[in-house]
């Protein structure tokens, strides 16, 4: 008789809610990732733009003839020569701009030519001549009688508007004791991503027309460049070298894509056009700047009763996304915490201002801005404690808002109380509020602030889905391919991640192939924070059809039953006590060489359980919904204005930790980013034009002003999302900027509703309110 | 005139040789030259001589009663330099908060007095120390040597008294009495990589809150460093009370000429001025 | 203004992450578009070319400064490290591992820049606390990572308590 085998055991060991390095991090240390600034590709040309010198203008002329004749000049285009169709959101965008100028940033002609240098000198011998119009720079003055009229094909200045409303907002009002009103103003900001834009267009010898693009919605762009060329989008490729940083801005098609497309057409060559850093903050889209008037009432034990939001949206020149805005920021109106009865109103006006796109929070740290204003003033007003009545007012799981918002996991409350508990919140706010009228040069405060933003995707367009397609090979080498880009934010890691819990082998087994849209099936794109949860379904679902396959042909060969079975660290073992029944890749290759010989291939469309709002705006747009509170402790100088951030205490509901590593990432980055808007990022624009257009005089937060960070994340464990994780990439930045205004309001007892929060404009509010200059007491 | 030439003289014998054969452009450190060359702001001359290969122009050495920095002696080594940490707080404190670690590295002291930018750093506090600016010069064959006060050197935005044939090569800062007090105060939301908004530089001697000697210096509020004469004057010989301060610090706030741009108002400029003069002028009464 | 390619050039030889290279490099180039377009090492990053954001950081006889910043003849007989100089030296596996497994990388597009000013940190015993790690990065931005665990990286690399 034989020698019995000895019996291996395998334990089984999760990476659910580790610490795991970036799949890319290695490459990136290296300095060896090729970003697109990094690429060329052979017999390239270098393409520039020449933008508007005036606001607004009637072009009379433009002369190409000093430009073409440069040597080295390949290519010289205007409106003229071109056959364009109009992009963006309300299609009101021509690429290339023939009759007028509506703003500076304004294309009107581009030059492909040998090197970069060459085609920026012929961009500077092109002469323009302009007419002037009238130039209109306040959006409060675009509907006035006689305003100048900035698309005139359009019967006034009206891009867009947004109603919304549930309940009865004076039944609310006649229920409250207290009514507050204020308007905020919310300022310009924009994305500075480190890498700058660029675009590589490259005509292949058989017609079709290969990018190489940082969009982040690859097949959205395939479709619409289609339109814009009127060719078969079946005939457009989009390959996405990795991205030096998205946060929103790489959402729609600007300008300078199509134009780089019209210039290799005409040159038949390919054609490169990066932005110099200046060029970036012209000519990139920026925050929503927004006018928010709000009304908010309570009754006196502290239940929210109506809010009454109307915002006047400066649009721009042309629409792009952040007209859209409403769809976020009413969310937050109708529903961060509690209340009954709302009314919202947008009008998105034209101006010769730049136009808005989307921007990580996509109008929610501007609506948040004023709601938790509005919760701090009440309070105090009715002598509530500030967190005691955020936690009355916050919603449970299993509530559905008014706006038909479903809440099936909820950790609102958990967030409040792990927040204040962790900060000491009420005490300290309540010690600041005392030493606030005590002399001294620095004093203390500390503010709180929610926020509310879907964790499940949007569904917005048609669908809001995302396909993998997975395949293993003969050694158990995995191969997912998933519409979802990676933009930096991890999203490659979670998916392999998820993939190695479901299949049982190591990440360095997997690869993600997510950037070439011959290759990878459809998703609608990076945004609303839905990657990890969409994306993240649809990898496991494909990767359980290939368990399900592989566990059946394991049941054959060892007479166990598949349910018996399970896959872990590269074996089939028995799920019960681990004992190794099979190698992995033995069995791949025995179902691979078998008579009718078959390999694991499987594919999975996961498309979230959200539905379209009607059209008032109403339902479940999202599959999961995700909060996040933070408290911010600052010491505001009373002699500059000048605040410091101490720290930050947050609690996100995230569902779940997937990856430890990258989910405090993405909070640390995010809460980074809001301290910049709230405290020193500001475009001035000025009569239209940027005035500070690089890091000199637009500030980021620097390495040595960030804040002590105290993280928690509350795992509500949803239903529906992957491993039970919610969308997280938006929330940190949403709520900085309304916690520091109250914590600045505790500091100083001065409530200061527009931002930023600069030194000068923190001195000023505090100057005016003590109705004196030169310094305090 | 466009650049013709290069040369990168390893004397300064050779280097003051060619500063009288033709028009040339001085490259140090090139952290100014580069951004204006990019910006298009340079009128280069006929030929481009990098000193940074200089012998005798770096350094930092005590000589008698002098602290000589060399032209060349970079932001980082004031900032490395014990002799400058206890002796010049001032120069130290401006060192300290200049631009970045990468910029410090490549930035001289000759390069920032020779750009003469209304918001240059270490300017204040070397004009509040008296600051001498020694210039090379070879007009026949020896090169000749002569210093003058850094006060005064400075005419305008980007213009000083050096001639086309001068080299600056070093600056003589005269050490101060043990008790001295320096302080420097420069406006920011950063430690450093801010430019100026405003700056205050004050080196003077105090005892027991009356002040007997003291120069004051504004950065950033004028076309080139300010000497707050009437500030300085409404402190010399006074004992600094509360009121004795707030009506220098209003002095102050009305001496500066400051404007408008994006990085502030005018009116914040001298609110500021007020408050960092308030904010300097107590902490010397504290000594 | 002339193009920079139509000036006067100058033949200049320098050491490049240890091996010996001769160029000839027009006069007003940076240091940035000598090591990128000429040389076509495209690791170090062009963010704003104007010495604010050190993402052109490179390390020149032992000194970190903004390449965009630098005149490209000034490299001549001096000793220069690019971020591909780094990738290999085993000195500084400890720096590259930790930026990885601290989770100090996001997009990557600051990574270079911040790989070089931490190798200059801590070769040169800048790197002391966590404070001084924090003021010797200040020329280094970053949008991605809010800098929290890239200065844990470093102060890991530099064996300083975090």
């Amino acid at each position: 008789m034989a020698k019995p085998m000895p019996v291996r055991t395998v334990a089984e060991e999760s990476l659910i809610g580790k610490r795991i390095p970036k799949m890319d991090a290695p490459d990136k240390v290296a300095g060896r990732t090729r970003y697109v600034q990094d690429l060329n590709v052979p017999g390239q040309l270098h393409g520039k733009i020449l933008r508007s010198a005036r606001l607004h203008a009637r072009i009379v002329k433009i002369d190409t003839s000093k430009a073409k004749a440069l040597p080295g000049v390949h290519v010289v285009l205007t409106a003229a020569d071109v056959d364009q169709r109009p992009i963006g959101v309300r299609k009101d965008h021509m690429p290339l701009k023939g009759d007028k100028v509506r703003s500076f940033r304004d294309e009107i002609a581009a030059v492909a030519a040998d090197t970069p240098e060459i085609a920026e000198e012929a961009i500077r011998l092109i002469e323009v001549v302009y007419e002037d119009l009238p130039p209109l720079t306040d959006p409060e003055k675009a509907l006035l009688p006689g305003a100048p009229l900035i698309h005139e094909d359009k019967k006034d200045n009206v891009a867009m508007t947004f109603d919304y409303a549930n309940g009865d907002v004076k039944q609310g009002e006649a229920e409250s004791d207290i009514i507050v009103e204020d308007t905020f103003y919310l300022h310009y900001v924009t994305h500075c991503c480190m890498g700058v834009s660029g675009i590589i267009a490259d005509y292949q010898p058989n017609g079709n027309l290969l990018l190489h693009s940082n969009t982040q919605v690859p097949f959205l762009h395939k479709r619409e460049f289609a339109e814009i060329f009127g060719i078969d989008p079946g005939r457009i490729r989009i390959i996405q070298p990795p991205i030096g940083g998205g946060f929103g801005s790489k959402l729609d098609i600007y300008p300078f894509e199509p134009i780089v497309v019209f210039l290799a057409k005409a040159a038949g060559r390919p054609v490169k056009l990066v932005f110099t850093r200046e060029e970036e903050f012209v000519a990139s889209p920026t925050r929503q700047p927004v006018i928010l008037k709000l009304r908010s009432g309570a009754k006196k034990d502290g239940t929210l009763t109506f809010r009454d939001c109307v915002t006047l949206h400066d649009n721009g020149a042309y629409t792009s996304w952040g007209a859209t805005t409403p769809f976020v920021m009413m969310q937050t109106i109708s529903s961060l915490y509690r209340v009954p009865h709302c009314c919202y109103h947008t009008k998105a006006v034209y101006t010769n201002n730049p136009y808005a796109g989307s921007f990580r929070g996509y109008g929610n740290l501007q609506a948040t801005f004023a709601v938790e204003a509005h919760i701090d003033k009440m309070a105090d007003a009715l002598g509530l404690d500030a967190f005691e009545m955020r936690l009355k007012n916050a919603q449970d799981p299993g509530e559905v808002t008014p706006q038909g918002m479903h809440f099936k996991s909820c950790g609102f409350k958990d967030c409040l109380k792990t927040v204040a508990a962790r900060s000491g919140f009420s005490d300290k706010r309540h010690a600041y509020r005392v030493a606030e009228s005590a002399p001294g040069r620095y004093k203390r405060g500390i503010g709180m602030a929610s926020m509310l933003h879907v964790g499940g995707g949007a569904k917005i367009y048609p669908s809001d889905g995302c396909g993998t397609i997975l395949k293993i090979d003969d050694f158990a080498h995995v191969t997912v391919m998933t519409g979802a880009s990676e933009i930096g934010q991890g999203s490659e890691t979670v998916l392999a991640q998820l993939v190695a819990e479901e299949l049982g082998v190591p990440l360095s087994a997997i690869t993600i192939v997510n950037n070439d849209t011959d290759i990878t099936p459809w998703d609608v794109g990076v945004h609303a924070s839905r990657t990890t949860f969409i994306a993240g379904n649809a990898a496991i679902g494909a990767a359980r059809i290939a368990k399900t396959k592989i566990l059946a042909a394991a049941a054959k060969v060892s007479n166990i039953a598949a349910t018996d079975l399970t896959l872990r660290g590269g074996f089939v073992a028995r799920a019960a006590d681990g004992q190794v029944i099979m190698d992995l890749p033995k069995l791949l290759r025995s179902i691979h060489f078998q008579d009718k010989a078959d390999l694991v291939m499987t594919t999975f469309y996961y498309e979230p359980p959200s539905k379209h709002q009607d059209k008032e705006f109403k339902g479940d747009v999202s599959a999961a919904y995700a909060w996040a509170t933070q408290a911010v402790e600052i010491e505001v100088d009373l002699w500059t204005g000048i605040i410091r951030l101490l720290k930050v205490t947050a609690a996100h509901d995230v569902g779940r930790v997937l990856n430890r590593l990258g989910i405090e990432g993405q909070i640390e980055g995010g809460i980074v980013m809001g301290q910049g808007y709230a405290l020193s990022e500001d475009l001035m624009v000025r009569e239209g034009r940027i005035a500070n257009p690089n890091f000199r005089d637009y500030k980021l937060i620097t390495a040595p002003e960030i804040p002590a960070m105290d993280i928690s994340f509350i795992e509500s464990m949803d239903g529906e999302g992957p491993q039970g994780a919610k969308g997280v990439g938006e929330a940190p930045a949403i709520c900085m900027a309304a916690a520091i205004a109250n914590a600045i309001e505790n500091a100083t007892g001065v409530r200061i509703t527009a931002l930023p929060f600069t030194p000068e404009n923190v001195y000023r509010a505090l100057s005016s309110a003590r109705g004196q200059a030169k310094g305090a007491a | 005139m466009t650049l013709a030439n290069y040369a990168a003289p390893g004397t300064l014998e050779e280097a003051t040789a060619l500063l009288r054969q033709g028009s040339c452009t001085i490259l140090a450190g090139g952290t100014d030259l580069m951004v204006q060359s990019k910006a298009g702001k340079v009128r280069f001359g006929d030929t481009l001589v990098n000193i940074s290969r200089v012998a005798g122009l770096g350094g930092i050495a005590v000589e008698g009663a002098t602290l000589r920095i060399g032209a060349l002696a970079t932001i980082a080594e004031l900032r490395e330099s014990d002799v400058v940490r206890d002796r010049l707080p001032a120069l130290w404190r401006a060192a300290d908060k200049f631009a970045s670690g990468q910029i410090r590295n490549a930035s001289t002291v000759g390069g920032n007095i020779c750009n003469a930018s209304p918001a240059g750093d270490t300017l204040p506090p070397l004009i509040a120390h008296g600051a001498l600016v020694e210039l090379a010069t070879r007009p026949n064959g020896k090169v000749e040597r002569r210093a003058m006060p850094l006060e005064g050197f400075i005419t305008g935005p980007g213009k000083t008294r050096r001639e086309a044939h001068d080299l600056v090569s070093a600056v003589l800062v005269p050490l101060p009495q043990a008790d001295t007090i320096g302080l420097f105060e420069k406006f920011g939301t950063r430690p450093a990589l801010d430019i100026s908004t405003v700056s205050v530089a004050f080196v003077g001697r105090a005892r027991k809150g009356t002040v007997s000697e003291a120069r004051l210096v504004f950065g950033a509020v004028a076309p080139t460093p300010l000497r707050g004469a009437a500030t300085e004057a409404a402190i010399i010989g006074k004992f600094l009370d509360e009121a004795t301060i707030a009506k220098a610090a209003d002095t102050a706030a009305q001496e500066v000429k400051p404007i408008s741009d994006v990085r502030a108002t005018a009116w914040y400029r001298r609110e500021m001025i007020h408050n960092l003069t308030r904010s300097v002028l107590t902490d010397v009464a504290r000594r | 203004m002339s193009l920079a390619a139509e000036l006067p050039t100058r033949r200049i030889a320098f050491t490049l992450n240890g091996s010996p290279k001769r160029v000839s490099v027009p006069l007003t180039l940076s240091a940035l578009e000598l090591v990128r377009d000429l040389l076509g090492l495209t690791g170090t990053k062009y963010a704003c070319g104007e010495g604010e954001c050190g993402a052109c950081t490179i390390v020149v006889d032992g000194k970190s400064l903004n390449s965009c910043l630098a005149f490209a003849v000034d490299l001549d007989g001096r000793m220069v490290t690019t971020v591909e100089g780094v990738a290999s030296d085993p000195a500084l596996a400890r720096l590259r591992e930790a930026l990885v497994e601290a989770g100090g990388v996001q997009c990557g597009f600051c990574t270079p820049g911040i790989v070089m000013q931490a190798k200059y940190l801590i070769d040169s015993g800048r790197a002391t606390s966590r404070a001084a790690i924090q003021r010797g990065l200040e020329g280094n931005l970053c949008r991605c990572t809010g800098y929290v665990k890239i200065i844990d990286a470093v102060a890991q690399a530099a064996g300083v308590n975090a």
